[in-house]
Formats: C-alpha cells, structure tokens, sequence
C-alpha cells in the first residue's frame, strides 16, 4: 500500500512540492486520472508557513496539507455518484467523468484538501501521480523534486524505518490516513533568556524549570546567552522557575503554551 | 476500482540547465519532457539516467560519525519547476515593437519614454532601424556615442550569449561605451576586504576557498551566518545542496548563529540564535567585539605578529586612544541595537568555538554605504581567531570559483569536492566576454543615470567585478579622453529600475533628450523595457539549441547538450540571431559569426570543453549530459587559507606585504586621510555623501530603516511574473483592487502606531520616490526596520516619482558605497517612513496608471504597452 511521509522538521518551505505539482497538472490532460488543474487556486499540496514566538525568538515551521488517502475515507461515502474510489494499492481517485459537482466529498473531507473546479463543474485533488506511477515512474512530482528528504513515498513496508514516531493528522476523524507526518506542530517551544541587569551580561547555567499544569517538570541549564528553549511541549499552561546560586529566584505563572512562546528576556537579581 | 489503463506520461526528454546566472554559469541541471511540441514539465535530472555511479564517482564527505555527500538528482529552486510560467508569461513580448511617437527620421520625444505606448512593426522595419541607427551614430558621434548594456544576470546561455552579443559587434566595429557591472552581491568586500586580503579579483576568501565546507564539518564548532540566507541566495544559480548542508551541521551539533535585522528564511529553519542587527550597523557590532577580545586578552596575538601588520595601530582605535571613544559593547550597542550583554556573550562564544563565518553572497551586511568597513573588520576578527587554521574560515555558499580561475589563472580549488575536470565551454560563448580588455570609455552600472544628467563624472576604480585591486586607484573620467558621451543605449539587460541605486534618477536619464536612440532586446515586457524607443523580442532558452555546463551545483561538474525542446512563442529570436541579422545590415555577418552556423558553435564548444576525450560528440548527443567524474585526490587540497596559516612567508597571501594588512599599504598610499574608507577599518557614523542612520537629522522625517535583500521568490529582476509564486504571501499580496502589491516586512510595534495591518496597501517614501506594497506585519523582522525584496516590475504611476510595481530601488541611496569607492551600489539600509495609501486617491488622480489591464493570476501584461489600435487588433 502506496504510503507518503511527511517530516515537517526537515521542510525548508522551498515549495518545489507545490510549484512541481502545478508544474505536473496545471495545463495538463491527465484523465482519466485527472483533469487540468486551473492555474491558481487549487494547491493538491500546499505549504503554508507558520511564524511563531516573537523577536529574537522565532521560528518558521511549514505545515504540509495534501489528501490523506485515506483507508477509511469519508469522500468515498459521501459521494452520491460513486465517483470516487480507492485502487488496490491505496491511491484514492476521483473520476471526473462520473463527478457530477454535488461537492459532497468537500463538505465531508476532514482535512479540507479537496479543491472545486467551477470551469469544469468537479472536484479534484492530489492524485498521488497515479498517472506516473502507472507508467512506471517510482515516485509523486512532489517527492521526487523535494531537496530535503522532508518527502518520502514508496510502499508502507518500506518507510518502516523512518516512520517511528510519525503520527497521523486528526486521528479523531478515524479515517486511517496513508499520509504520516513527523514533527506536526501540535507540540511548542517555550524559551526565554535571563540576564544580570546590574553587571549587563547573560547569566549562563541557571537551573529552569518548567512545570506543567499536572505537576510534571522539566529543567535545563541556560547557555552563554542565557538562552532556554524547551522543545515540543503539549499545549495547555505552564510556570517557569529560574534559578541560580548568589541569585533570587525567578517565577513566571500562566504561560499559555498553545502556540510557541518567548516569555523574553528575564532579570535575575541577586 | 479498476486500474486505469496506462496513459503515455512521457514524451521526449531534453536536458537544460535551470540556473538563471547568465555569464555562462551553468547549474540546476533539469530535465525537460515534451510531447507533441508542447512542454509538459520540468523535473530534476537523476544522475544515473545514463551513466551509472561508477561513471560519476560520488564524493563523500565524512566527519563526527556521520557522511555528507551529493544526492541522486539534481537539487532544482522551485524556479526550475515553475519556468514553463515564465516561457508561456502573459508578459512575454510577441513581436517587435516602435515607440508610438519616436520617429527616427522626425520627432523622437525622449520626455515621453515611460509613458508613451507601442505599436507592432515587422522585424525587417526593426532591423533596419537599428542597423540605420547605429550607423547614423558612428558617423555623427563616433563609436563610443553607444552604450552597450550587456551584463549581470539572465537565462544561462553559451552560444545565444544572452547579456553581450551585442556588446561583442561593437567591438569587432571598433569601440562602444561599456556598462560595467560593480559587484552588486558583494560590493563591501571587493572594495573594501581586498585591502586588507587581497583575494583579487572578488575579495571574499577566493581562490582561497578549496575544501572550506568539509574542513567546517570537521572542525568547526559555531558557523556565523553573518547576513546570510542559502534558503534564498542560493537558489538562482548556485546550489540548493546547501539546504542539506545545513540541516548536516545541525546534525553534527555545529552551532548556527544567525545575525541579521530580518527572521530570514534560513535562519527561519537552521538558526540555534538569531541575534536582530540593525541594517549596515555591523560595523558596530564587530568593533565591539574586537574591543572585548582586547580587554579581555582571548585573541591571537602570536598569529598577527608573524600573519599581519597595521594591527597596533587598529588596537588603538579600537580602544579609544586615537578618537578617545572605546569601541566597547555599551557604545556599540546604542547604534546596532544588539543588547551589551549579546554583545559581550557573542564575542565570548566566537573566541571560545572554533569559528567559521558563513556567507552566501548579497546581504544586508555588505550592501549599504560604506560597506567597505564591516567587510574589512570581518576580515580582522578571523585573524584575531588565527584566520586559516583548521575551521577557521569565511565560507561561500555560492561558488563560481572557477570562473576566478579563468581570469586570473590561478589555481583554485571549489569549496565542495569537485571534478578532476571541470567542463568550460568558453570557446562558444557569444555573450560579452568578462575577461576582455574593457574598451576605452566605460559608465559603471552605478553611474548611468549621472553619466547621463550630468555629462560627466570622475572616478577611482572602473567598478569591473574581475579587475584587481590596483584598478581602485586608477582614475577614471567620463567623458574619457577624445570620446563622445553617449547619446544611444542598446540594452540585453534592461533591469535598471529595479535592481540599481536611485533608479528614479535612471527614469530621468532614460528620458534625457541626448540619449536619442533606446534599443532593447529582452523576451519580457518589463522594468527598462518601458523606456525604450525599439524593443526586439528574444525567446528564452527552451526554444534554443544550445550547449551548457554546471559547475556551480556543488553536486558534479556536467557537460550538458542543451537541445531545443519548443518552437519559438510569437516571432521571437535569439539574442545572437538578432545580432547577426543587425550584423548582415551592416555588412560584416561573416566576420561576426566567423562563418560558422549554430551548430558548429556548439561542436566547438564541445571540442573545446576539456572533457571531449572523455565524451565522444556521438555520445553527448545520444545522452545530452556528461557528469566528469570526482577528482580522486579531492581531500589533499589544502583548506581555505591553511597553507598560509602554517607557513605565511611560504605561501603568502595576494598583499603588497604578502600579510594580512590590517592597515592597508594600498590605502595609506593612494589616500591616507579618506575618512570613509580610512587605511585601518573604522566605523563611520555619516559622510557629506550619506546620511542614513537612525540618529541622524533625516531620520526625524523618515525614522524607519529600509533593508533590502536578494528576493525569495525571485532571482533579482527575474520571475517576477510567476503565478505560481503569487499564490504565496511572502511573494505578493493581493490588494483589495486585485493588484499584486510586493510584500514590505514591518514588525508590530511600528505598524500599530501607523494604522497599519497585514494585507493594508501601504506607501514606503522619502525625498527620492514612493512605493506602494502590501504590508505584512510580523515578528520575522526587528522594530525599527521594514524589509523588501528587490527585483519586482516597475511600474509607474508617476514615471521617476510613484511606483506600484514595488520597485524598493526607487528608494535607494543615489551616492556610491564610498567617495572614492566611486562604483559602489547601497542599495540596503536606508531611511523611510512607511503609511497607509490613499488607494482612492491614488485612483481618482491616476486613473491612467490604474487602468492598466492586468491578469488575474501573474500580474502586469504585455497588452499594457500596446497603443489602443494594437489592442483591438
């Protein structure tokens, strides 16, 4: 079964996935796997950038949205025409020539990868390059133009080794996705930098810690620009203790850890 | 379901190289598929689609337990993949195309360039104008009466010589005016660290840069990303494998420090710091850190006693002695607004590590006025670290190493392991050659508009990107000795307005009544093309056969055929076409050709190439791509400055004194009290020719600091017309009269106080123009600063006063980098304030401008410029 992987964490955001599948539907007749894609305004996969934290601590991660191909898929049902189907190896099509435009399957896909096209009166969406892979090419434009490796396709038995720990998008929705991601930004930073306001200088290996509204803790040690950064942290809120020898210890309550957070910089007095 | 029957995916396979360098610079080697004469994609090319790895012999890089390497494929921009946007662009120019009221035998009306429309006219009519033209020149003028604009970057072709084709006729004829091209990636260095290193002719550590790469994943500890982006810069022409490469140093814990005013798309994904610097405040910043290495005894002293002279002398300045002003942290905090104690932790950290800075060409360190200062004292802060010892190095992501070969003949090593022999098919080349002597009267690039509007100028340095550091001595005059100004411009490179300093000032002299002929040559309909009198539509390169290299992917160095893969849109010809027909007109096809046809340029380019014992003509045509096999003994070349470093009076480097001058012998000599470009680096606060700190008495009117850097989604001028990229916000904003507004960066706490909002349609102005952009408001920038890509259309709503296209370069400093670094471009770090628009009003007194037609999806067309019979045609 034909499986695609997607690692946020190593998604430099160059959109080649996007600008190739474009570059491989738009003004191309692939049917019966697919009609032309119009030039603007369909994205069977698309980048969108994600800007978190603020100045000096920000970061960019780049959310990949494409179908899901989903075992279990609600578009299939939805479809009062039958024309939408999923093949032996996985790939879910939709037949232009039986789609009558009820645009039933967008109003019941979950992930909202499903595009109209008013021109042709159908709906279409990511095909996984069934086309190509029919004619014997190994690999989806959008992984086979992807510089990173943040894109990997191939047979679910064969991805095994770099799917430890990939999670699937809105398991809630019980679709049995074949697309699997790494690093979803469902997890956030909380960082921060502590300084000595009365000498000027970043204050280095102060004990952090952060403590989770159930009472869980972390700690780290702040580096030679006092920097902390804790990594992929659930959502929900969270206190800060900062402390070191000779110093007064530092508490910050109700950090709302639902997006990534710079509490900024932080005075450490003696 | 069942299997859909197998459709023909297909098609005919052509290889071309994507890179948009131009100058012969091949890379992003793509495969092209076609059927039934229409393109159908663009895709990367797998190295073993003919040859196997045992051909091509993979380099492997390994160090702390891991490997580094090439991958299977060609790594492509997103550029490649969207060139079939940019062959079939609603922008592209069908035909050749007449001013509507220039008459060459009559009324030639130059007021009314940029404003007036065109009219379609055979290409037999435009040949003969030009050709005519020309001689009507020479015989009144002289030969130098022609400008010929043929340089910087384009489509990368060889035997169509995009950029010069032109250029090289007139020579043959016996004299023109040469543009010049400064070194606009890297103005700072060329002008400034080549006094202190020499590293003739580009000034970063080059040829010197053999093996910086692996040496960085074996012995450095913290890589500087100083200004630095290879998520952007790099995806023009040079390689996308240093996306990878990055990714690997976080891999191997090598730190990734990113300093820049903006959140740039590298540091977005790579960076453990980013430390926000105030545009062109580096100077500062690197002082200060000099200054804490001094007081606190953790630099190199036994290096720059037997490595360097000048070094008490800068000491002094350093700690106030001269001036009676320390350079401490605390001072140079107030003017880079780096906090002291970043400041004094960054300094700790960089003598602590085993440090690299990491470049990949542009910038915003090494674009603004007197950009010559923080280039130098980078250069000092290395060989404070012992320059040259392993992981000590400053590294460039953009190669073109070899090119410095070519023209200086010294051997020089690529960055990343390389073949033994490196393909170079020169010998067809068609396009201006860079190694040429330059011809008796030059205009710098940067120089044009004065040239024009003043008639004259005077100047140290011809600005010549390949000329050695002597040449910044040389005087230069304008008019030059028995030679006429100029009153015809004939232009391959019509990107002025967008991508020079003061490009309103270039309105005006494109509308200046001595320039009396304005011929272009370009396939799309944009920035300069406005202005023209006569413009002959070229076609780009997928609609050529041709012959190419890439040696600038960092991958393998490839011998590529590049065959045509469409017919030519519209009446469209090539660049060399056109020139050989002005040729035939003027009576010398023969000698301008030397007799030999398109195809025989390209065998000679094979012939010549220094690999054709190794590939036969019959099998570059069968396979179309040659990848010379990996130089076996890439790991003994010594890394970057090594040699120097272990023995400097063995291998000294390219100095007067062989060290490196700290106080520069060159400067002292030829201009010992210039206080912008003074013997040792210093910081310079304001000049009577710049005046563009947030200090300053201009800031009170215009207190934003305008940083502007080589465009993401564009590779300068080029690709403005992509829809595909439109659809990305970072690209362009879509105002609410369905416009593509250019995006302007502008942090939260300075849009709050104007009113402004992301998507609001605002205007950047000061006393040299307004832009309108679309706002995007955003923690990816630092307060106090806005950022703008450069590079977007030009187009007028007041020609030389308001532009909606977003040209930044409106905005942009007119004076050069320095007095007497005369051809220096600023073009980052400058003042402006920033507003809501009155589109409406805008509207109301412009409707002209704001009834252009325009497509939905890319923007400015072609029809805009067509006169009303044209259109209805």
């Amino acid at each position: 079964m034909k499986t695609l992987l997607i690692d946020i964490d190593r998604c430099n955001g160059c959109h080649c996935c996007q600008i190739a599948c474009k570059d491989e539907h738009v003004g191309n007749d692939w049917s019966p796997y697919a009609k032309p894609q119009p030039d603007i305004g369909q994205f069977w996969i698309k980048v969108t950038d994600v800007v978190q934290g603020s100045v000096p601590k920000v970061r960019v991660r780049y959310m990949l949205d494409v179908c899901q191909h989903c075992d279990d898929a609600p578009c299939i049902k939805a479809c009062d025409s039958q024309a939408i189907a999923k093949r032996e190896d996985g790939i879910v099509l939709i037949d232009a020539a039986k789609c009558n435009g009820a645009r039933a399957c967008q109003a019941a896909c979950p992930y909202g990868v499903i595009y109209f096209n008013d021109e042709l009166n159908i709906a279409q969406k990511c095909t996984m390059c069934a086309h190509l892979l029919d004619d014997g090419w190994k690999e989806p434009r959008c992984v086979d133009v992807c510089p990173t490796d943040a894109l990997r396709f191939g047979e679910e038995e064969e991805l095994k080794a770099f799917m430890e720990g990939a999670e699937i998008l809105k398991p809630e929705a019980e679709t049995k996705p074949r697309v699997h991601y790494k690093g979803l930004l469902n997890k956030f930073f909380i960082a921060g930098a502590v300084f000595d306001p009365v000498i000027d200088e970043c204050v280095e290996d102060c004990t952090v810690t952060l403590i989770a509204t159930d009472g869980v803790k972390s700690t780290l040690k702040t580096d030679d620009f006092g920097d902390f950064w804790f990594e992929r942290n659930p959502p929900g809120t969270y206190s800060l203790v900062i402390e070191k020898q000779g110093y007064q210890p530092h508490r910050i309550d109700s950090i709302d850890a639902s997006i990534d957070v710079n509490v900024g910089d932080i005075e450490l007095l003696k | 379901m069942k299997q859909t029957p197998k459709l023909d995916t297909r098609g005919e396979t052509f290889v071309k190289g994507t890179g948009l360098s131009a100058c012969g610079c091949g890379s992003h080697t793509a495969c092209v598929d076609v059927k039934d004469g229409k393109l159908i994609r663009i895709r990367p090319l797998h190295f073993d689609w003919q040859y196997t790895p045992e051909d091509y012999k993979p380099w492997k890089i390994d160090a702390r337990g891991k490997s580094f390497g090439p991958t299977s494929k060609s790594l492509l921009a997103p550029f490649g993949m969207a060139y079939k946007k940019r062959i079939y662009s609603p922008n592209r120019i069908p035909y050749p195309l007449k001013r509507v009221d220039w008459d060459p035998d009559g009324e030639r009306n130059p007021q009314n360039r940029g404003i007036s429309k065109y009219e379609r006219i055979s290409w037999d009519e435009a040949l003969d104008i030009a050709a005519k033209e020309l001689k009507r020149m020479w015989a009144k003028y002289g030969k130098e009466a022609v400008l010929a604009q043929c340089d910087g970057h384009g489509e990368t072709k060889i035997v169509h010589g995009v950029h010069g084709a032109h250029a090289m006729l007139l020579d043959m004829m016996g004299g023109f005016t040469l543009q010049v091209r400064n070194p606009d990636s890297w103005e700072g260095w060329y002008w400034g660290a080549k006094h202190i290193w020499g590293m003739d002719p580009v000034g970063l550590q080059w040829p010197y840069n053999g093996n910086v790469f692996p040496d960085i994943l074996k012995n450095t500890d913290t890589c500087l990303m100083w200004g630095c982006d290879p998520e952007t810069t790099s995806w023009g022409f040079g390689s996308v494998l240093m996306s990878r490469y990055c990714y690997h140093l976080t891999d191997l814990g090598i730190k990734q420090i990113y300093i820049c005013p903006d959140l740039n798309y590298s540091a977005a994904i790579h960076a453990d710091k980013w430390i926000p610097v105030r545009p062109n405040t580096d100077a500062a910043l690197q002082l200060a850190i000099a200054h804490y290495w001094i007081t606190h005894d953790t630099y190199d002293k036994a290096y720059l006693e037997t490595h360097s002279i000048g070094f008490d002398k800068f000491k002094s300045y350093v700690l106030g002695e001269e001036d009676g002003v320390a350079k401490s942290p605390e001072w140079a905090a107030e003017k880079c607004g780096v906090p002291s104690r970043t400041i004094k932790a960054l300094a700790r950290r960089f003598a602590r590590d085993v440090t690299s800075i990491v470049h990949v060409q542009g910038g915003p360190m090494i674009r603004g006025a007197f950009s010559t200062e923080p280039a130098r004292l980078e250069v000092v802060l290395l060989a404070m670290q012992g320059l040259g010892k392993p992981g000590v190095h400053q590294a460039n992501m953009t190669s073109g190493a070899f090119l410095v070969e070519h023209s200086t003949g010294r051997v020089c090593r690529p960055a990343m392991p390389g073949a033994k022999k490196v393909p170079w098919v020169g010998a067809s080349y068609t396009g201006y050659n860079l190694f040429l002597p330059i011809p008796k009267q030059i205009i710098p690039k940067t120089l044009v508009h004065d040239a024009i509007l003043d008639g004259k100028f005077e100047i140290f340095g011809s600005a010549h990107q390949q000329f050695p550091t002597e040449d910044q001595f040389k005087k230069y005059v304008y008019p030059a000795p028995g030679c006429s100004p100029i009153h015809m411009i004939w232009s391959d490179t019509p990107c002025l307005m967008t991508c020079w300093n003061d490009s309103n000032k270039n309105a005006e002299a494109y509308r200046h009544e001595s320039i009396e002929c304005f011929l272009v040559q370009h396939p799309w309909m944009e920035n300069d093309c406005l202005f023209a009198d006569l413009i002959l539509p070229v076609n780009t390169k997928f609609e050529e056969n041709d012959i190419g290299t890439d040696f600038i992917s960092f991958q393998y160095d490839m011998l590529l055929l590049e065959k045509k893969c469409i017919e030519p849109i519209g009446e469209t010809k090539t660049d060399w076409e056109i020139v050989v027909e002005i040729a035939d007109r003027l009576g010398v096809k023969e000698q301008y050709t030397q007799g030999m046809n398109e195809q025989q340029w390209i065998e000679r380019g094979w012939r010549e190439s220094g690999v054709a014992d190794m590939v036969s003509w019959e099998e570059l045509n069968e396979k179309q791509y040659f990848p010379s096999p990996t130089d076996p003994d890439w790991e003994k070349w010594p890394a970057g400055l090594y040699e120097f470093y272990a023995d400097p009076e063995k291998h000294p480097i390219q100095t007067p004194s062989g060290k490196l001058e700290i106080e520069s012998s060159g400067l002292l000599k030829n201009f010992p009290n210039d206080p912008e470009r003074p013997p040792i680096p210093k910081w310079v606060e304001k000049s009577a020719l710049h005046d563009e700190r947030l200090g300053g008495e201009r800031a009170k009117l215009y207190p934003l600091l305008c940083m502007s850097n080589h465009p993401k989604w564009r590779i300068h001028a080029q690709l403005d017309d992509v829809s595909w990229f439109h659809e990305i916000h970072t690209s362009k904003i879509i105002g609410p009269d369905g416009y593509h507004y250019e995006p302007m960066w502008i942090h939260p706490s300075d849009a709050a106080p104007r009113g402004i909002k992301s998507g609001d349609i605002v205007n950047a102005f000061n006393e040299r123009g307004e832009v309108l952009f679309g706002a995007y408001v955003t923690e990816r920038v630092m307060a106090g600063v806005v950022y703008a890509d450069h590079g977007a259309r030009y187009d007028p709503i007041v020609v030389g006063k308001i532009d909606r296209g977003g040209s930044i370069n409106t905005l942009t400093p007119h004076a050069r980098t320095s007095t007497k670094a005369s051809g220096g471009m600023v073009t980052n770090g400058f003042l402006v304030e920033v507003a809501v628009a009155d589109l409406e009003g805008l509207r109301r007194d412009y409707p002209d401008a704001f009834a252009r037609p325009i497509d939905r999806a890319s923007g400015l067309v072609f029809e805009r410029v067509l006169a009303e019979k044209e259109n209805q045609q």
